[in-house]
């Protein structure tokens, strides 16, 4: 067998591999660590776009651990959608760590750097690991070592605030995998089996024998990603958890972590369950107005923050409620929308909490109150900053405006214009707390009044990578259009 | 704490504790236990003894250093246990498919890389188990109210 077969396993195993020996090698040669970290997450990421290929040469095709074929053994299942979110988990988190390699060092201790570099590759990991896992108890215990992890990258930082949003983080989340682990037992009563595509083939029997069962997983999965993803009403851990984080910490985790748990609910009811349970029950329905009013109120809740990272925290809530709300239209172009959202999401919220860490590093500014005048002496930075938000915003030439127009398309194709209103509505509420704070950074007339540290280009270089990023995806959106539309097809 | 009957009780159970857990460790692929049981139980051993001595006779058992290495070793070692299935042109974590001999089935070294795993869990847990005590006590240190 060629080592190409090997990829799907060879990531996530490259991966974990990294992360065990991060401690030894932080331990012995200090000096590799970080680049060997570095150099794993770019050859997985070399591995993800080879199976990108793969995929569109020959379609969709699995791999079984150790050989063994379901309903044994763990499948790993590889198709256009997977590999486009293994794409975008792989590139910003190799992304995220360049700039994490200096910020980290103003931001943690010395000695539990090594581990900041296991749990980073954890996260990473896991992640993948979700993307690609066609067996629902492996996708139950990835889920929880990237709950672990997450709570550790942000209890790393050992002081108050961190420790005690980690150990909210941490109790919630553990009821989200609580929840999903009953929904599991409840659909392996009825079925017999793990595997998405066999629960999927013994469902339409099980809906008619047993539908009490099927109601309360369907409504446990909802619970449990919600959480996971913090959608709206079960949002309440995520600002103080992305807050009070190491920025690298803060920019994964509202950049990937979030996005994953959406990911999976989205392959809950468009692989898992049958089509006619979606059609009888209105699951899509919940997800809809659950996501409309996290979009609405997580604007809200944003603008009345006073601290920088904070109102970022805030503005995910809004912000992952478009993915959520690709999922509830229940539409092929509202979805296309809504993962194209995930792509540029995942770009533009990292790059703002990167700036929120500049910020931090060169003046110890949180406030968003102070920042008057940064833009003279931040000027990179603060350019950064508005392309991010103008992209939240939606203005054209950025990804946010793509991702909003294929939604507001999908809502008006299947004849639900209130949707559109509520985009529209909620572009205008991120404007309302995005705008103050550039045009304070470079209209003010008085000087900066705090001391300001040089920029190390390390930071620097990132940002303007990003930048690059939000302005290609919002100029040539065409070919991630195109995979996306492909991608879906399959599951409609 | 200052006590004989802990001390020499506990000196003359670790030994068959540490047995005990090896035991399990080694079984894990025949009976009730593995890994994680054997690895707990063998952990638990050397807890003991740092607790009715003291730290630093504990510590001469296995430092914190030691401990912290060999837990990530242990990982490191199922990983590479499964990449040993790439290798041999099987696929990831293969046992029989790669080369592994299996043994008679119910004799001790039989079950090919499952063997091998549980040892290499065994260590892993032992270890975390140490390092997570040894990561309790220095955190009360650190806060100021040891003992």
């Amino acid at each position: 067998m060629e080592l190409t077969n090997h990829f799907p396993a060879l990531i996530l195993a490259i991966l974990l591999g990294i992360s065990f020996l991060s401690p030894i090698l932080y331990r012995w040669a200090r000096k590799a660590s970080a680049p060997a970290l570095i150099a794993s997450l770019f050859l997985a990421l070399v591995m993800a776009v080879y199976l990108l290929v793969q995929v569109l040469q020959v379609g969709e095709f699995t791999y079984y651990m150790g050989g063994w074929p379901p309903p044994w053994g763990i499948e790993f299942k590889v198709n256009l959608l997977r590999v486009y979110m293994l794409l975008i988990i792989l590139a910003v988190s190799l992304w995220i760590m360049v700039y994490a390699l200096k910020d980290l060092e103003h931001e943690l201790k010395t000695e539990v750097m090594g581990w900041y570099y296991t749990l980073y590759a954890l996260v990473v990991g896991s992640m993948a690991g979700m993307a690609l896992t066609n067996d629902l108890f492996n996708l139950f215990v990835l889920m929880e070592i990237c709950a672990i992890s997450a709570c550790a990258i942000i209890s790393i930082k050992e002081d108050r605030a961190c420790l005690e949003a980690s150990f909210k983080y941490l109790i919630l989340s553990a009821m989200g995998t609580g929840c999903f682990l009953l929904g599991v037992a409840m659909l392996y009563m009825v079925t017999g089996h793990m595997n998405y595509d066999l629960v999927n083939a013994a469902l339409p029997e099980a809906v008619e024998l047993y539908p009490n069962n099927m109601f309360a997983a369907a409504a446990l999965f909802i619970v449990a990603f919600g959480t996971k993803a913090a959608l709206f009403p079960l949002h309440v851990w995520l600002p103080d958890a992305h807050a009070s984080a190491p920025s690298p910490s803060s920019a994964m985790l509202s950049g990937l972590v979030i996005k994953i748990y959406a990911f999976a609910l989205f392959i809950m009811f468009y692989q898992l369950f049958p089509r006619s349970l979606l059609e009888s029950i209105p699951l899509n329905e919940i997800v809809l107005w659950l996501s409309s009013m996290g979009i609405m109120f997580g604007s809200i809740f944003a603008m009345v923050q006073v601290d920088l990272k904070k109102m970022l925290a805030y503005s995910s809530i809004g912000q992952i409620g478009y993915v959520f709300l690709g999922i509830g239209l229940d539409d092929i172009i509202a979805m296309t929308g809504g993962f194209y959202h995930l792509l540029v999401h995942a770009i533009m919220k990292s790059m703002l909490f990167m700036c929120a860490g500049i910020i931090i590093y060169t003046t110890g500014i949180r406030q968003i109150k102070q920042l008057g005048g940064i833009g003279q002496v931040l000027p990179i930075t603060m350019i950064a900053f508005t392309i991010g938000s103008a992209s939240m915003i939606g203005i054209p030439g950025t990804g946010g405006l793509i991702s909003k127009w294929y939604l507001a398309l999908g809502a008006l194709e299947i004849g639900r214009p209130i949707f559109v209103v509520i985009i529209l509505a909620s572009s205008l509420l991120n404007a309302v707390y995005y705008m103050p704070i550039i045009v304070n950074a470079f209209m003010q007339q008085e000087q900066f009044q705090h001391q300001v540290k040089p920029v190390p280009r390390k930071m620097l270089i990132p940002l303007i990578v990003g930048m690059a990023a939000i302005i290609f995806f919002g100029v040539f959106s065409r070919p991630a259009i195109v995979l996306l539309d492909e991608a879906l097809a399959l599951f409609f | 704490m200052e006590d004989q009957i802990v001390r020499i009780t506990s000196r003359l159970v670790t030994p068959f504790i540490q047995v005990y857990g090896i035991y399990v460790i080694l079984h894990g692929h025949l009976s009730p236990g593995g890994g994680f049981s054997g690895g707990a139980i063998f952990g638990a051993s050397l807890v003991l003894v740092a607790l009715s001595f003291n730290l630093e006779v504990g510590a001469k058992q296995i430092s914190h250093a030691t401990a912290s290495v060999l837990e990530s070793g242990g990982a490191l070692g199922f990983v590479v246990t499964g990449l040993v299935g790439v290798a041999f042109g099987a696929n990831f974590l293969a046992n029989r498919a790669a080369g592994f001999p299996l043994g008679e089935a119910g004799e001790l070294f039989s079950a090919g890389a499952i063997f091998i795993i549980t040892a290499f869990l065994g260590v892993k847990v032992a270890s975390t188990i140490v390092t997570l005590f040894y990561n309790i006590i220095e955190g009360e240190e650190k806060s100021g109210d040891a003992h």
